[in-house]
């Protein structure tokens, strides 16, 4: 066979589901065909192209196809398109539109070239660079195995958030372009900075325009909403603020020079009172954003009021910043802190989370309202992975973020979809609509069994994972195998709540005169939806090429994080606070070195003179 | 056949059987592409689609059968005897994902199938019986809108059926556990514009997942204990499971129990707390075997999760055969045989399984005594058949209890389509779902439907354990092995399991308990089946009145049974159903009949030294591991051919022509009057057995109603309790302070002038007097201390610098430092007297002490330190840098201070 035979031989998976693709649409109309051939591709490719090879052996330190300027491209090109929007002519709706989605599926593409090196342990695509040195803060970015699905996903539900908007909200288009495209690069900016001043940066500046999104193209009480958001996250993240500042302080007086860097930071043990108290103000900002109960009632709010490209937004990257932050500093800065108070959390996050979120979810009236409930419920999952601290629950958190960002975002488009044909939400005002509409039926009935868990979705496995997890979990103590129980108790009150809407929605009688004549799903929302069908079913049945990606960072934080309970366990109550051993290895790189000595200017030596202490011959 | 079997056979090597994946994704390609295209296609394709994907399945099922087979025997006649290990076929597909054991231990699991005796024998059932209801299907359904989505959802459940049975591992057996309660739930909801087929799937779903919840446990527990999934590990590795598991009542800690205890003169209540405060033992198997049996109960439809089954009856007829009685819900059954080493671990858990079963054998049978609706009769006579399989397995008749399966899969696959062709034939007047298949307008059919009444009689019979029909081969198995059968497990003594002496065992009253109950559900099998055929087949045509060369009106076609009221529906004979339907019953008609004689022990009773048993050959190594532990016997049962055998096989023989002759008296030869004066002399009883013992209505107003009310109690908590204070406090503190605030900003020139002139004179009133302020430095390493006055307006300053009450000039001067030594654990008071410019004066004390020993801190500077080693006099700090420094060595008086 010629070469070119066999290459086109070897093509045949890809040919295949690009054709199945093609033809999978029943009516013509050749962007529909497309976008849902592609997204078949995409899924083949993922597949194929991140099947886990052995693994690779050693740990090498400067990985060649690392670009260094990857992460500031990424997060700085939807950063500066905003900028570049703001000088486009808000008369043409159209092309601000096609710049705002040209520059996020740009970053789409970009951000794909991080699956192309292998995420051994330690930090890739890292890029430092000084930014006031004074106070030692630096510009650090970087990815490991875990940040790296958060960016992908947020990579790819932006544009898809972006492009359903488009198709519903016709008011003020260049500032709502602006806003995505600022919120996408403040997004990606907060899940790669690993300067803590950095990182608080980015997250406060992801605030302002999702509190526009809400506040401008919301519903009725959008205005109530968005101060709800903002103020209760803006009350987490200024405790935040102080435990930073109080880090950088300790670590100046023990080390002799500040630094916000997270490697240096995240080596402080701080006395066991200390850092009870910063892994609270922590931990607070971040469960605000998860959110945990008793913090979560501005989610609800601010999705009924959000437009749907904001809860898309919402529900799939901003809710996992809650988690990522949990993750990365929490775990990694106060592992002592954490894992003492891991047992109380993960109480609070099967009973109040997982099971009290099911329950509020049952008994809502409005479809949002459900699924924002349902989002309680399901980010309980992925915080119980974290509280359990084994491999397999922290996998499994990580899987469930991407998986609640999938499924829940796309249940978000479904209910925008039936929202902007009806312009209510009430379940009541519905019934039968598979009839009329079949193949949304179709997809909201798929994404529903995603969100129950179903085996062969993608559900199923990050919450196999974190039940097991729990259940093997050392953190927890005693309390391992009960916690396990409950929450596998969340399975079936999942079904309960789910299903009963989708039995009220879809099926029985077309008894509604307004529903008779509903149009199906348009292309638009059939393409927006299609790669969300197909990352249910890629990840529901190879969710092995995800986990492997991330177990080389997933083992090396949970070493460090039973390190840190061991160095907790040591320290007293209140006294000094010291630094544990630095990490070794690709771990380590990037760490902030002590400022070099500084040139001593002229007459520096006589200032000195006067402060100096008395010397023995000044005592008479 | 040999040689071609043998081509396959290095065709396919046993660790990479390649014909699994076939087998298993032909029915997938089917329901993609009837789903995906189907209604572009056209009902014709998609039949073809259907079938032509089963039918593959099927014929490689049976090539895998025949390799096993043909392997086994290979096997058994080259170890001359000796029951070998299961022969088992692997096709490995990929690393699914990792899990988490103890201590860091990953537990991988693959997406694995593996096809033994036990799971080639169900397989074929699926493909076989699968296969025929398909065929049947393509009639029943035809005309259908909803044509393709039904074969596509049918050819997802034969896949996911095939995961469950193949899967190589618990988690796959899980994947296909949940999808085949998914493709059940979307079947009996098929016909979903009827709010109740949608709720009634609504409801199977959620009930089964009451039961995934207890696999899902399970699966975590056996991670935890064994650190596998994985069928054959979990087996070899079940001593694990049998160590103790001990758990301290929720209650041991009440303050109340201290109490108690002191009351030694009482001796109720000593009584009490001893018994309060002991800890609950267990061993793990028996907890893994009972969250296992919580997932059977769901699926498999026994007490108290039964509840789902006869709503199921709402979805079409063939699939109520294949899933709601020939496969789906005997994955319960599958599944404890899959499981039988852990089982068997368990005498307890297996008691639980045996008497569960039996229980709702009779229960279900008596409900089934009184109902109309064709489709509940056979719906409760399936939940009563499924309790006697888990009366089989429950006594570790494992092999007896599978072979009910098999059996049970023929004839009431065929009773069910049966039923749905006699439902047909009524469609032609009465479109009515509920009248078309009411027994009170059913009746005399065998002389209009001849094929599907003798198919009918073939599987009733069965059904009833009639002598040598597959039923009473089976059923009679079962029987007497739950009254021969002995159950004991070692009971692990120390902390090492196997190191065992006491065994622990079944309750004497056990097996006869289980035997009788069993009994009295046979017979009253019998009885309810009996009625059921009577009243199809029997007697006078009660649908419609029967009008020769029947013309339907114009709009008739589809005025149901209530066409003109009170006027007697007319209309045409009724009528055999199409060929595509009858093939099927035939073939399952005739394997009711005759599929006993695969596994005949009853025959032993009159021919004395008779043993073919088949069925129980091929399946023995599946099961040998679970009938003993290491090398003691843990399942045993006296020999077939004993005196108790043929009493059982008697006793099974009179319960089951009892149960048909009291039918054929009543209804056959009375019409059915005894029945009705029972009814009205003890009418409570029919009452309670019409309304299926009101379980329904407990269940939605115990169980559902406190999940009910505790939702609402949590909406109210969380809208009036959560936001009310978490945002009604902080808001009510920030309107608080604001209100407060508001009051100063009057906006009034005057006001804002006064508070000025305040606050100017506040801070002059500070600068006119005098503040003796200072700041004190000092080491208590050199004793070296000093002092800084702050400066200020005019200020003169003088000392006691010496600590000797005097001051050490008499005039103000303008030395702002004092500067001085002290000794070890000696103190000064310096004092510091301040005059400004007004001549005022103020004063104050510092007091000093140098330790008696210095702080640990190095001279390098408080900067600096993180690591002291003292280790052999020496002490050297380490630098954050690396670098090390070596300290002095401590003085004789530091170190006599030690």
């Amino acid at each position: 066979m010629t070469p070119l035979g066999s290459a086109l031989v070897g093509l045949w998976p890809y040919v295949a589901a690009f054709l199945v693709g093609w033809f999978v649409p029943r009516r013509q109309g050749w962007a529909e065909r497309l976008g849902v051939a592609t997204s078949a591709l995409l899924g083949v490719v993922l597949i194929v192209g991140l099947w886990p090879v052995a693994p690779a052996a050693g740990v090498g330190d400067d990985k060649p196809g690392e670009w260094p300027h990857l992460l500031n491209l990424l997060v700085f090109l939807p950063i500066v398109g905003a900028l570049g929007v703001l000088f486009l002519p808000r008369q043409a709706p159209k092309v601000l539109r096609a710049v705002t989605l040209a520059i996020l599926a740009g970053d789409f593409v970009v951000s794909l070239w991080l699956l192309g090196v292998p995420m051994t342990t330690g930090w890739h695509f890292q890029y430092i660079a000084t930014w006031i040195p004074a106070f030692g803060i630096r510009y650090h970015v970087a990815v490991d195995g875990i940040s790296l699905w958060l960016v992908l996903l947020t990579t790819l539900t932006t544009p898809i958030a972006a492009y359903v908007s488009f198709g519903s909200i016709r008011r003020r288009t260049k500032e709502l372009c602006f806003a995505i495209l600022l919120l996408q690069g403040a997004m990606l900016g907060a899940f790669v900075a690993l300067d803590l001043f950095l990182f608080y940066v980015f997250w406060e500046l992801l605030l302002v325009p999702m509190f526009i999104i809400i506040g401008v193209w919301g519903g009725v009480e959008r205005i109530k909403a968005s101060y709800k958001f903002f103020l209760y996250t803006m009350a987490g993240s200024v405790l935040m603020l102080a435990a930073i500042l109080y880090l950088v302080w300790v670590h100046t007086d023990l080390v002799g020079y500040p630094t916000f860097d997270y490697l240096a930071l995240s080596r402080l043990s701080l006395p066991r009172v200390a850092a009870a108290l910063c892994f609270y103000a922590f931990a607070l900002a971040f469960m605000v954003k998860v959110p945990m109960f008793p913090l979560h009632t501005w989610l609800p709010d601010a999705h009924v009021e959000a437009p749907t490209g904001g809860s898309i937004i919402l529900a799939a990257v901003l809710l996992k910043l809650g988690t990522y932050g949990y993750l990365r500093f929490c775990m990694g800065m106060f592992g002592g802190a954490a894992w003492q108070s891991g047992a109380t959390l993960a109480g609070i996050a099967i009973g109040l989370g997982i099971l009290y979120g099911a329950l509020v979810a049952w008994k809502q009236a409005d479809i949002k309202r459900l699924v924002a409930y349902s989002s309680v419920a399901h980010m309980g999952f992925a915080m119980l992975g974290l509280f359990a601290g084994t491999r397999a629950g922290v996998e499994g958190s990580v899987l469930t973020m991407v998986n609640h960002g999938i499924s829940t975002g796309a249940l978000f488009l479904l209910v925008g979809v039936i929202y902007d044909r009806r312009h209510t939400r009430e379940v009541r005002e519905f019934g039968g609509l598979a009839k009329v509409m079949p193949v949304y039926a179709t997809i909201f009935v798929i994404m529903t069994l995603s969100s129950i868990g179903v085996p062969g979705t993608n559900g199923f496995v990050g919450e196999l994972m974190v039940i097991t997890g729990t259940y093997v979990s050392q953190s927890l103590g005693g309390f391992a195998k009960v916690q396990a129980v409950l929450a596998a108790l969340g399975v079936i009150l999942a079904a309960v709540y789910m299903l009963s809407v989708v039995e009220r929605m879809f099926f029985g009688p077309l008894t509604n005169r307004a529903n008779r004549r509903l149009p199906d799903l348009s292309p638009r929302e059939v393409i927006a939806l299609a790669p969300l069908v197909v990352l249910v079913f890629v990840i529901g049945l190879f969710p092995n090429i995800f986990i492997a990606r991330m177990r080389p960072s997933v083992n090396a934080l949970l070493e460090d994080y039973e390190q840190s309970w061991k160095a907790h366990s040591e320290m007293p109550d209140h006294g000094q606070a010291r630094m544990r051993a630095q990490p070794e290895g690709p771990r380590r790189k990037g760490y902030p070195e002590p400022p070099p000595p500084r040139a001593e200017p002229p007459g520096a030596e006589a200032g000195r003179e006067v402060a100096r202490l008395p010397t023995e011959e000044d005592v008479p | 056949m040999d040689a071609l079997l043998h081509r396959l056979e290095v065709l396919l090597p046993a660790d990479e059987f390649t014909l699994l994946a076939v087998i298993l994704l032909m029915p997938l390609l089917g329901a993609f592409v009837n789903g995906v295209f189907g209604r572009r296609l056209g009902d014709q394709a998609v039949s073809l689609m259907g079938l032509a994907s089963i039918a593959i399945s099927f014929a490689g099922s049976v090539v895998a059968f025949a390799l096993l087979a043909f392997a086994a025997n290979a096997a058994g006649s080259g170890e001359s005897g000796h029951a070998a290990a299961a022969t088992t076929f692997v096709w490995r597909g990929w690393e699914w994902l990792t899990l988490s054991a103890r201590a860091g231990y990953s537990v991988p699991v693959e997406v694995a199938f593996s096809i033994d005796p036990l799971s080639a024998a169900m397989a074929l059932v699926v493909t076989g019986v699968g296969l025929l209801i398909h065929l049947y299907s393509t009639k029943y359904m035809e005309g259908d809108p909803g044509y393709y989505r039904f074969f596509s959802y049918l050819n997802l459940f034969i896949f996911s059926m095939l995961v469950l049975v193949l899967g190589k591992n618990l988690v796959m057996v899980f994947i296909g556990w949940e999808g085949v309660g998914l493709c059940s739930y979307l079947l009996i909801g098929f016909w979903f514009e009827d709010g109740a087929n949608a709720a009634a799937g609504k409801k199977a779903f959620i009930t089964n997942r009451v039961g995934d919840f207890g696999l899902i446990v399970a699966m975590a527990m056996l991670v935890y204990y064994v650190g596998s999934l994985d069928f054959g590990t979990i087996a070899a590795n079940r001593s694990l499971l049998l160590q103790d598991l001990s758990y301290w009542p929720p209650w041991n800690r009440l303050p109340l129990l201290d109490w108690m205890q002191t009351q030694s003169d009482w001796s109720v209540l000593s009584t009490v707390h001893g018994w309060v405060t002991t800890p609950w033992h267990a061993s793990v198997a028996t907890i893994v075997a009972l969250a296992l049996f919580l997932g059977c109960v769901g699926k498999s439809a026994q007490i108290p999760l039964y509840v789902w089954l006869p709503d199921a009856m709402a979805g079409p007829t063939p699939v109520s055969a294949l899933i709601h009685a020939a496969t789906m819900v005997t994955a319960g059954v599958y599944l404890v045989c899959r499981m039988a080493p852990v089982f068997a671990l368990s005498p307890f858990a297996m008691f639980v399984v045996a008497f569960v079963g039996v229980s709702t054998a009779v229960f279900a049978a008596s409900i089934a005594l009184v109902q109309n609706d064709i489709k509940k009769v056979l719906a409760y006579s399936t939940i009563s058949q499924l309790g006697f399989m888990f009366l089989g397995v429950g006594v570790g008749a494992f092999a007896a209890g599978f072979f009910h399966v098999v059996t049970h899969a023929f004839f009431k696959a065929c009773l069910f389509l049966g039923a749905g062709s006699v439902i047909h034939a009524m469609h032609a007047r009465i479109h009515a779902t509920d009248a078309a298949q009411d027994l009170r307008n059913l009746g005399g059919l065998r002389r209009f439907m001849p094929h599907t009444h003798w198919t009918f009689l073939a599987s009733v019979l069965a059904i009833a354990g009639f002598p040598l029909t597959a039923g009473f081969f089976s059923k009679d198995e079962i029987l007497y092995r739950a009254w021969t059968s002995h159950l004991a497990v070692p009971v692990p003594d120390g902390k090492i399991p196997g190191t065992t002496v006491t065994m622990t065992g079944w309750p004497a009253w056990g097996p006869s308990v289980l035997f009788w109950l069993g009994v009295a559900a046979a017979v009253l099998t019998a009885f309810y089946m009996g009625r059921l055929y009577l009243g199809i087949f029997w007697g006078e045509f009660r649908g419609w009145r029967i009008v020769r060369r029947f013309r339907p009106r114009a709009a008739g076609h589809h005025d149901g049974a209530s066409g003109a009221p009170g006027a007697p529906l007319e209309g045409p004979m009724p009528r055999e159903s199409p060929l595509a339907m009858t093939v099927p019953l035939m073939v399952l008609g005739a394997l009711a009949l005759v599929g006993g004689f695969l596994n005949p022990h009853q025959l032993a009773v009159l021919i004395p030294g008779f043993h073919f048993a088949p069925v129980d050959d091929f399946l023995a190594p599946v099961f040998a591991t679970a009938q003993s532990f290491g090398e003691v016997a843990i399942i045993t049962h006296t020999e077939a051919g004993s005196v108790l055998a043929a009493l059982a096989v008697g006793i099974s023989v009179v319960a089951a022509l009892a149960g048909l002759g009291i039918a054929y008296f009543i209804y056959a030869m009375r019409g059915g009057t005894p029945a009705r004066e029972l009814a009205e002399r003890v009418p409570w009883l029919h009452r309670i057995l019409l309304n299926r013992y009101w379980i329904d209505e407990v269940y939605q107003e115990v169980p559902i109603g406190t999940v009910d009310t505790l939702a609402s109690a949590a909406v109210w908590v969380d809208r009036w309790l959560v936001d009310g204070v978490i945002a009604g406090i902080s808001s009510g503190v920030v309107r608080v302070a604001g209100t407060v605030l508001r009051l100063f900003q009057t906006g009034r020139v005057q006001v804002y002038a006064t508070a000025m002139v305040i606050g100017v004179a506040g801070v002059g009133w500070f600068f006119a007097l005098p503040h003796a302020a200072a700041r004190a430095f000092g080491d208590d390493d050199t004793g070296r201390y000093s002092l800084t006055a702050a400066p200020g307006l005019g200020y003169g300053y003088r000392w006691d610098a010496d600590g000797d009450g005097a001051w050490d000039s008499d005039g103000f001067g303008q030395v702002r430092d004092v500067r001085f030594t002290l000794e070890r654990e000696r103190s000064r008071t310096v004092r510091l007297e301040v005059e400004n410019a007004f001549g005022l004066r103020s004063m104050r004390r510092f007091e000093f002490t140098r330790p008696k020993v210095s702080r640990a801190r190095p001279a390098a500077g408080r900067n600096t330190v993180i690591e002291i080693d003292e280790a052999g006099g020496a002490r050297t700090v380490t630098l954050p840098d690396g670098r090390k420094i070596e300290l002095e060595a401590p003085s004789p008086a530091e170190e006599g201070a030690r």
